[in-house]
């Protein structure tokens, strides 16, 4: 009568202890305190939930092998620090629109050969592409991709301008997605690039007629703590802004 | 326990295991780090409504299964596998076999696992979710878990004793002639 009663004690705890953590996390947890306790007396018992521990060690070893693309980290921040809470105050705003008044002013210094009408297209494409940068550390992606040819692929499916030439460095980065952005009806598209010191590199695309004829002075500029670039290539005006040193900068753009 | 959460700092320590526990589900890496981005998008526009810090982790894992389960994916990225329920007693593992085996065939061996414990079992391995913290996020009783938990490690025994099995029928002997030769 003894053993029998063993044997259905044993399978109630090893029902209990299929629960456990190998990590012994549970370990305190009185629900599982009678189980241990018939492990630690009965040999079959012990041999048993040693087993079971060591197989989830294993097993949680082997998924825990599985690493996340080196993309996804940056891409998760850039899309909190875009995604607006409900609860954020006014006033949490204004330093980001400040921020955008300010580039927008500075920016405006780029020689600029269009007419008076011309100005303010210029104007407000660089407010737009600088307040998706200023709501946060990075802007909220359409596509997250490590591969840059899934991206252009995704920004010509959307009508999306794309960069015709892509400097050679910054194609062997790993990108960590794109955002097509309706701007008034014209589009601007964004390939986000990650540096090898982690910080992001930001491609902004617009059709060059969009802003009026302009002559980007070459050479990056520093603005408010953002290291900006403007080329215009085959009819495209594109814009890189990165907060990335400028040493690194220059080696891919 | 209330106070404003540490996005950076829930993210760096919660990222992977989200994305591990979003590809068992989705089985696309794609898929999964979208479904992982926006568990954390939402995260970011309701942080307010958490009041206890300590249930972050628990509300992450339920918030992703809930978003896959939103979708369409959750009727095709789960595609019923014919098992035996009434496996109890399934083969013990040697260790050095195991061992030998790599991620993928354990990931697939998970993902084999009936759908009614696989969830729980994923929730064991890739979050390291307390029972009951997995009672919370699937919302059922604490005595299902382990159920599920003890049902579905059976499962993935017999799953992983049978890829040992098949592996080993993989290795072909050298053909003696060849032998002698070298």
């Amino acid at each position: 009568m003894k053993k029998s009663r063993t044997e259905i004690t044993n399978e109630r705890a090893k029902f209990l202890l299929s629960a456990y953590r190998h990590n012994g996390a549970d370990a305190q947890d009185p629900i599982f305190r009678e189980a241990l306790e018939q492990a630690a007396r009965d040999p079959d018992l012990a041999t048993w939930f040693a087993n079971q521990r060591s197989f989830d060690a294993l097993i949680a070893e082997k998924l825990n092998s599985v690493q996340p693309p080196a993309s996804l980290k940056p891409a998760i921040l850039s899309g909190l620090y875009s995604a607006p809470s409900k609860h954020r105050s006014i006033f949490s705003w204004l330093p980001a629109l400040a921020a955008v008044l300010v580039l927008s002013g500075i920016l405006l210094t780029v020689t600029h050969q269009g007419s008076e009408s011309d100005r303010p297209s210029l104007s407000q494409y660089q407010s737009a592409a600088f307040a998706v940068l200023s709501e946060g550390t990075a802007p909220k992606l359409d596509l997250l991709t490590s591969d840059l040819s899934r991206s252009q692929e995704y920004l010509s499916e959307k009508a999306a301008p794309r960069a015709p030439e892509v400097p050679a460095a910054l194609r062997e980065l790993q990108t960590v997605g794109c955002r097509a952005i309706d701007w008034n009806g014209k589009m601007i598209s964004l390939t986000c690039f990650l540096l090898p010191s982690g910080e992001l590199l930001h491609l902004f695309v617009i059709d060059a007629k969009t802003v009026g004829k302009i002559s980007p002075q070459p050479g990056i500029r520093e603005i408010n703590g953002w290291h900006v670039e403007l080329r215009r290539e085959h009819g495209m005006l594109l814009m890189f802004v990165s907060k990335a040193p400028m040493p690194e900068l220059v080696k891919y753009i | 326990m209330t106070r404003d959460l540490d996005l950076e700092a829930i993210v760096g320590r919660f990222y992977a295991p989200l994305y591990r526990f979003a590809l068992s589900l989705t089985k696309s890496e794609a898929e999964a780090a979208d479904l992982t981005q926006q568990t954390f998008l939402i995260l970011a526009q309701r942080s307010y409504q958490i009041r206890d810090v300590s249930k972050v982790k628990c509300w992450l894992f339920t918030t992703l299964r809930r978003e896959f389960l939103r979708g369409v994916r959750a009727h095709t990225s789960h595609p019923h596998v014919e098992f035996q329920p009434d496996i109890h007693d399934a083969p013990a593992l040697a260790e050095d076999p195991l061992r030998s085996l790599d991620a993928k065939a354990v990931v697939n061996a998970l993902a084999s696992i009936e759908p009614t414990y696989r969830t729980a079992v994923e929730l064991f391995y890739l979050s390291e979710l307390s029972y009951k913290e997995i009672a919370e996020t699937l919302d059922i009783p604490i005595g299902t878990v382990m159920s599920r938990l003890s049902r579905g490690k059976e499962q993935l025994k017999a799953l992983l004793a049978r890829t040992i099995v098949e592996n080993s029928r993989k290795i072909i002997p050298m053909n003696r002639d060849e032998e002698v030769a070298n």
